[in-house]
């Protein structure tokens, strides 16, 4: 008996039954009880083109359905959701995390090319479990830029229902049983023209671009508040550059106390004696500066410049004492009735 | 599908009666015909259905009227009617049920058409609907059917 799973091409990796699709906080939606359909082989994925488990589901109320977009194997290989095409771990676009983590694109884009790419990637991920280290161990700038940039809360307004085109025409014809929304499109039109496989391989998408601008530009140096920091914070060192580099390049500025250089980190702390100084130095390499042929990001150090080790342990202790235990905070605060653990039966109105 | 030939014994006489509501189940059957034949322009898919459901709906409602509420027709007519196709045997009996007096389609009931094994949204009470936003459900277009609405 054939099986349909092997017929496109031998995509025996879908017959594996896939319990549960790779989704993200916010395209699940806001209600923890979900109803999803699954449907094997439903679509074909919009990356890839092989078909796929498409999953459904309801995310809240006064939402549109959403389902699977792309196939898991795709998803894997970008470490991304396979509904927004977004960062699993920061909800942030391909093209950002990519640039900040400076990770390569190496899914061809060429059908057949593709198309043996993905099936060899999905038998290694298979086989071997997910050989791909998106977390960016290797990049602590990269990763702190991009904690800067994570959404704090999960922006549901996505899920909305698309907006009504013949209401924007002024033809719609449904009046108030229509599923669409009757506003008018807000936001810049350049941002609207969106494409998926774009928004996949993480070349030319518009909000991808619109969000590292920003970062660039808030990057330029902001003076911080705290007029006791004298101290820099330098990225994206390697080891060519010694400390007596940095010693020179900077002392112009002003004196230095001390240069710290953490190899481990590439980078490294450049301590001045004076608050002017340190903010000279700052202004002078906005955006980055060169040393020995090797480009430079300049940030402002945390406050008390003790030392590199010092100033891990001080963040790591704020850091985990402001967590606190999830669920322990809002629970009296129910968006369905039925989370309601004090509720006895049905409730009615 | 009223108005059935049998090919064998020609039916007998229709019972008494059937002269008072005969020229209204002919205009019942008119709209239907109209409805069968309405283009399907400017029509989404699932819609082009819904006026042939509402005039089923609307044919056997009366037939239901006249015997069950009214008692305007006998037993014999009703019956040779429901024969005959001019109403619904099985939406009646569920409209005799306490809940579905104002059923509207014999699909909307049905869990199988649904991805989640449920009813259709128009048996859902207004009152409990909760979004201010009026529904058309796909399979006739009904915007509520429940008793208390």
């Amino acid at each position: 008996m054939t099986d349909p799973a092997t017929l496109g091409g031998g995509n025996s990796t879908e017959e594996n039954d896939v319990e549960f699709p790779i989704l993200c906080e916010t395209c699940l939606g806001d209600n923890p009880y979900v109803r999803m359909t699954k449907e094997k082989l439903g679509k074909e994925c919009k990356i890839c083109a092989r078909a796929f488990t498409i999953f459904r589901w309801l995310p809240g109320r006064g939402m549109r359905y959403k389902k699977t977009e792309i196939c898991p194997t795709c998803a894997k290989l970008k470490n991304v959701c396979q509904t927004c095409i977004l960062d699993l771990e920061h909800g942030l676009p391909v093209q950002v995390r990519d640039t900040a983590l400076s990770i390569q694109d190496e899914v061809p884009r060429e059908d057949s090319n593709r198309r043996d790419y993905l099936a060899k990637m999905a038998n290694r991920l298979e086989v071997m479990g997910d050989p791909l280290d998106f977390s960016g161990k290797s990049q602590p700038a990269g990763r702190d830029m991009l904690k800067q940039m994570t959404r704090k809360e999960p922006y549901y307004k996505r899920n909305r229902a698309h907006i009504c085109s013949f209401f924007v025409k002024g033809q719609c014809t449904r009046g108030n049983e229509c599923p669409y929304r009757h506003e008018m499109p807000e936001g810049d039109p350049e941002l609207a023209k969106q494409n998926i496989v774009d928004r996949y391989h993480g070349n030319n998408d518009p909000v991808a671009k619109r969000m590292l601008e920003r970062a660039r530009k808030s990057d330029k140096l902001k003076t911080p508040e705290d007029k006791s920091i004298t101290s820099l914070f330098v990225m994206g060192m390697d080891k060519t550059v010694t400390q007596a580099d940095l010693r020179d390049h900077f002392c112009a500025h002003g004196e230095l106390k001390s240069v710290v250089v953490v190899p481990k980190g590439n980078c490294a702390f450049i301590n001045f004696k004076t608050r002017a100084g340190a903010e000279a130095a700052a202004k002078a390499a906005l955006g980055g500066c060169m040393v020995k042929s090797k480009p430079l990001r300049l940030a402002w150090g945390k406050p008390k410049p003790k030392g590199p080790d010092s100033e891990l342990r001080r963040q790591a202790s704020e850091s985990s004492g402001a967590r606190m235990p999830p669920g322990s905070l809002g629970s009296d605060t129910f968006a369905y009735p039925s989370q309601d653990p004090t509720a006895q039966g049905a409730i009615g109105k | 599908m009223p108005k059935i030939k049998s090919s064998k014994r020609t039916k007998q006489q229709p019972p008494e009666g059937w002269d008072e509501i005969e020229p209204t189940l002919t205009e019942f059957e008119q709209k239907m015909r109209d409805a069968e034949n309405e283009s399907t322009a400017g029509k989404r898919k699932v819609e082009s259905t819904w006026t042939v459901m509402r005039v089923h709906h609307q044919r056997s409602r009366y037939i239901y009227d006249l015997f069950y509420k009214r008692k305007a027709i006998s037993r014999r007519l009703y019956d040779y009617c429901l024969k005959s196709g001019y109403g619904d045997a099985n939406l009646i009996a569920k409209w005799k049920k306490q809940g579905f007096e104002k059923l509207c389609c014999l699909r909307c009931i049905q869990p199988r058409d649904t991805n989640y094994g449920t009813t259709c949204i128009c048996r859902v009470p207004k009152a409990k609907l909760e979004e201010g936003r009026t529904v058309e459900c796909v399979h006739c277009g009904c915007r509520g059917c429940a008793s208390s609405d």
